[in-house]
C-alpha cells in the first residue's frame, strides 16, 4: 500500500517539475534577428507613430524587412543594457548619444558609421552639426539623429508677469528682481519639480554655461577633475545658491514633480511665474491645460549673466535621439538604406505633424505645415544659431553616473551639501 | 466553582489525550510519513529558485560586472568599498528604522481592528470589507495615489496648512520616512487585521464567560484574555511585518526614489540602484548579501526572543 501511494504521486511531482523547468527554459529560446529581417528597437511612446510609418515606407521597397520593437517606460536604458550583448540584441537601436552609448562603444558592440557616410555623405551633411556631433564618440560617428531636438527654455505665465508688472528677464539681475517682486505678491516665483531631480540639474547646466562657457564641462567630461574646483565653478555655485536662498523656488520644491504634472500645474494655474523646462513643456501644457497654452504660455531663452564667459545664445538640453547600429548586424546595406530615411521629407513632415522638431537641414522648408509654427521656428533658429548646444549632464556622462549627479544637484539645492560638497561629488564621477 | 472546574477538566483531558497522541505518533511514522522522497520536488524548486541564485549572487559579489563584458574577478574590492560607503551603513539604519516604525504603528492598529472585526456588531461585515480594500490594490498603484494626494500645492497638504506647514513632506527626511511608514501601514494593516480577526475568533468563548462571571469588564477581558491568547499570532504577524519592512521597495521606488538626496535610500533600494541604475552588478550583489545576512540575524533574534521556536500552546487556562 505504501508503495502504491508513493509512486504515482512522485511521478506527478516529477511531471510538474519538468513542466516548470521547460516553461522556464522557454524564455531564452526566441531568437533575435531571423533571416531577412532587421530589428529596430525604440523607446515606446507617442512618437512611435512616426517610427511605424517610416518602417512601413522602408518595407515597401526593401527585400530585407524591418521590424519595429518598442520598450515602453522609463526603464529603456536598463533593459537595453540587459539585452545588447545577447542574441536578442536588435540591429538598430534608439539612444541619447554621448554617454548613453559610450559603454557600448567601449565594449566593442557598435559599428562606426564612417563607411556609411563615405558612401552617402548626406548621412552627415543633412543634419545640424551641433546635433550630429553629440553621437560622436572618440572621434567617430555612432548615431544618426532620428527624432526631434529638445532645448531647455525658460517658460512663463504671461498673465502672472503682466499682473506683477514685469517683463521676461533678459539678464540674471532682472530675474533676481522679478523673484523679489513675485515673492512679495505671494507667488512661487519659479516652479521646480525637484522631486524628479533632473529639472534641478537644468539650472546647473545653464548657470555653468553662462558663467564659465561650455569649456568647463567639456574639460570635466574628459576626466580633468580640476575643472569642478575652478573659480568659475565656485562662482556658478554661489549664483545658484543666491537664487535658492532668495526663495525663487519656494520651500517645498522637492515634494513637487514634473513627471506627475505637479510643476506644470503650478505654472498653468498662475501659482508660479516661471519654469525652466525642456521644449516638451509645450505639449505637456497643451495636453493638460489647452486654454492656458493658447493664451498665456510664454517662452524665452535663459537670461545672460554679466561678467560670464558663456555666450548668451548657448543652449542646453537634449540635442536629439539617435539610431546606432550593432556591429553584428547581418544586413549593413539594408541598415544604411533605413538610416537614409531619417532625413527624408516624409520623416520631417511626420514629426512636425505631431509637434516634434527634427534637426535635418530640410526642416525649415516644412515648418509652416506644423500645428504651432511660431514655437517651432523659434526653437529651430535658437538651436541653429547656438554657438554651443550642451547635452544634459546626466546624458553626457555614462548612465552609471546619473544617480550621483542627480543626488548632488538635489542636495546642493537643499543645502545639505555646500559648494565644497558639490565639487567633491562631481569630482567623484567617472567619465568613462 | 468557576475557579476549580476548569483545572480538573484540563488534567483529565491531558491524561486522556497523552497516551492517545503517543500512539498516533508511533503509527503515524509508519503510515503517513514517506520520508525524504516527498520533499524532493519542493527541495528541487527551492534549490533552483532560491539557493542557486543566492550562490550566483555570492559569486557576483566578488566580480566587477556591468552586464556587457564578461564578469571580471575583483577579489574583495566590492566588499571593501561597502565598508567605507556611508550610504550603505545609513541604508541599513534606515531599513531598520522603517521596519521598527512599521511594526510600532501597524501592530496596535491591527490588533484593535482585528478584535473589533471578530465581534458580532451591526455593520461589522460591511465595514470590515471596506477596511480590506487597500490590501487588494497593488503597492505601485497605492504609491502613485498617495504621491498625488500629498502634492504640496494641489493635494491634501495645501488644504491643511495648519497640519502640514509648507507641505514639503517628501522634501525632508523625517517627512519622507513618515510618508513611507504611513503608506505602508495604510496598505498592510488590513492584512494583519485579518490575521488577528481569525485568531480572536479562535479564542474559546468559555474564557470570556468565566471572566464575565468573575466581573471583568470589556477592557479587562481584552487585556487579560484576548491579548495573552493572541501572543503567538502577534509573533507571526510581527515576523511578517519585519520581513515586509526589510524588503520594502516599491513604495520607495515610486514615492521618494531614495530621496531627498539619499535620505530614504534603504538597503533594498540601494541594491537596485547600484545594480540596475549604476550598472554595478558586483556592488549590488554585495549589498544583497548583506541584506540577506542582516535579515537572517534579525529573524533569528525575533524567533529566539519571542519563543516562536518553542511555540507553546496558546490554550492557556483551558
Amino acid at each position: 500500500m505504501k508503495k502504491r501511494a508513493w509512486l504515482p504521486r512522485a511521478t506527478a511531482g516529477g511531471v510538474v517539475l519538468a513542466l516548470g523547468l521547460s516553461l522556464a527554459a522557454c524564455g531564452g529560446s526566441s531568437s533575435g534577428s531571423g533571416s531577412g529581417r532587421i530589428h529596430v528597437l525604440v523607446y515606446g511612446d507617442a512618437t512611435n507613430k512616426v517610427e511605424k510609418q517610416i518602417v512601413a515606407t522602408f518595407n515597401k521597397t526593401s527585400k530585407v524587412k524591418a521590424v519595429l520593437d518598442t520598450i515602453p517606460g522609463a526603464d529603456y536604458q536598463q533593459k537595453l543594457q540587459g539585452i545588447i550583448s545577447t542574441k536578442q540584441a536588435p540591429d538598430i537601436f534608439y539612444n541619447w548619444g554621448a554617454g548613453s552609448i559610450q559603454p557600448f562603444v567601449k565594449a566593442g558592440l557598435l559599428m562606426p558609421l564612417d563607411s556609411f557616410i563615405a558612401k552617402d555623405p548626406g548621412l552627415k551633411s543633412n543634419f545640424l552639426p551641433s546635433v550630429f556631433n553629440t553621437a560622436v564618440v572618440d572621434g567617430k560617428p555612432y548615431g544618426i539623429p532620428m527624432r526631434g531636438t529638445q532645448p531647455v527654455l525658460l517658460f512663463n505665465n504671461k498673465k502672472v508677469l503682466q499682473d506683477a508688472g514685469i517683463s521676461e528677464p533678459t539678464t540674471w539681475d532682472d530675474l533676481l528682481a522679478d523673484v523679489k517682486k513675485l515673492k512679495a505678491e505671494g507667488k512661487t516665483p519659479i516652479a521646480l519639480g525637484g522631486g524628479d531631480q533632473w529639472p534641478t540639474q537644468m539650472w546647473f547646466e545653464y548657470v555653468y554655461d553662462r558663467i564659465a562657457g561650455p569649456g568647463l564641462f567639456e574639460k570635466a567630461l574628459t576626466g580633468d577633475k580640476s575643472a569642478w574646483d575652478s573659480p568659475d565653478s565656485r562662482k556658478a555655485l554661489s549664483m545658484l545658491k543666491q537664487l535658492v536662498d532668495a526663495g525663487a523656488f519656494g520651500n517645498n520644491y522637492d515634494s513637487v514633480k514634473f513627471t506627475d504634472g505637479g510643476s506644470p500645474a503650478l505654472l498653468a494655474t498662475g501659482k508660479a511665474a516661471f519654469e525652466l523646462m525642456g521644449s516638451w513643456e509645450y505639449s505637456t501644457e497643451q495636453d493638460a491645460n489647452a486654454d492656458f497654452t493658447k493664451s498665456d504660455l510664454g517662452y524665452g531663452s535663459f537670461p545672460s549673466m554679466a561678467g560670464g564667459k558663456g555666450n548668451a545664445a548657448d543652449v542646453v538640453g537634449n540635442t536629439n535621439n539617435y539610431y546606432s547600429v550593432l556591429k553584428k548586424t547581418k544586413y549593413p546595406d539594408a541598415v544604411m538604406q533605413f538610416l537614409k530615411l531619417q532625413y527624408s521629407d516624409e520623416f520631417v513632415k511626420a514629426h512636425l505633424a505631431i509637434g516634434n522638431l527634427p534637426t535635418t537641414t530640410n526642416t525649415p522648408k516644412f515648418l509652416d505645415t506644423a500645428s504651432n509654427p511660431a514655437y517651432l521656428k523659434y526653437q529651430f533658429n535658437l538651436v541653429k544659431q547656438a554657438p554651443s548646444f550642451q547635452l544634459s549632464w546626466d546624458q553626457a556622462y555614462p548612465p552609471s553616473q546619473t544617480t550621483a549627479i542627480h543626488t548632488a544637484v538635489q542636495e546642493f539645492f537643499d543645502g545639505k551639501i555646500n559648494a565644497d560638497g558639490f565639487i567633491k561629488a562631481m569630482q567623484g564621477l567617472s567619465a568613462s | 466553582m468557576t475557579t476549580t472546574s476548569p483545572a480538573p477538566a484540563a488534567a483529565q483531558d491531558g491524561q486522556a489525550r497523552r497516551p492517545a497522541r503517543r500512539a498516533a505518533r508511533r503509527s503515524g511514522t509508519a503510515v503517513t510519513r514517506p520520508g525524504f522522497a516527498w520533499a524532493v520536488p519542493a527541495t528541487l524548486f527551492f534549490a533552483l529558485f532560491a539557493i542557486l541564485p543566492l550562490v550566483l549572487v555570492a559569486v557576483l559579489s566578488f566580480t566587477d560586472w556591468d552586464g556587457l563584458d564578461a564578469p571580471a574577478f575583483a577579489g574583495l574590492d566590492n566588499w571593501r568599498a561597502l565598508l567605507h560607503d556611508h550610504t550603505m551603513i545609513q541604508s541599513l539604519w534606515l531599513s531598520v528604522l522603517i521596519t521598527v516604525l512599521g511594526v510600532a504603528v501597524q501592530t496596535p492598529l491591527s490588533i484593535l481592528l482585528g478584535v473589533w472585526a471578530a465581534g458580532k456588531q451591526r455593520n461589522r461585515a460591511v465595514l470590515s470589507a471596506v477596511f480590506f480594500v487597500p490590501l487588494l490594490l497593488s503597492a505601485t498603484a497605492v504609491s502613485v495615489l498617495w504621491r498625488a494626494m500629498l502634492d504640496p500645492n494641489f493635494g491634501v497638504p495645501a488644504q491643511a496648512r495648519w497640519l502640514f506647514g509648507n507641505g514639503n513632506l517628501l522634501g525632508m527626511q523625517s517627512g519622507a520616512i513618515g510618508v513611507l511608514v504611513f503608506v505602508g501601514a495604510w496598505q498592510y494593516t488590513p492584512f494583519h487585521t485579518l490575521i488577528y480577526q481569525g485568531a480572536t475568533r479562535a479564542i474559546p468563548e468559555v474564557l470570556y464567560q468565566a471572566a464575565a462571571l468573575d466581573g471583568a469588564g470589556t477592557v479587562r477581558q481584552f487585556f487579560h484574555i484576548t491579548l495573552p491568547q493572541l501572543r503567538n499570532t502577534m509573533v507571526t504577524s510581527m515576523i511578517l511585518m519585519v520581513v515586509g519592512g526589510l524588503t520594502t521597495f516599491d513604495t520607495v521606488l515610486i514615492l521618494t526614489q531614495g530621496g531627498p538626496g539619499t535620505d530614504t535610500t534603504i538597503s533594498a533600494y540601494y541594491m537596485y540602484q547600484q545594480a540596475f541604475k549604476n550598472f554595478d552588478y558586483g556592488g549590488g550583489s554585495a549589498i544583497a548579501l548583506v541584506l540577506v545576512l542582516v535579515a537572517t540575524v534579525i529573524s533569528l533574534v525575533v524567533v529566539r526572543v519571542s519563543g516562536y521556536d518553542k511555540m507553546r500552546s496558546s490554550s492557556e487556562g483551558l
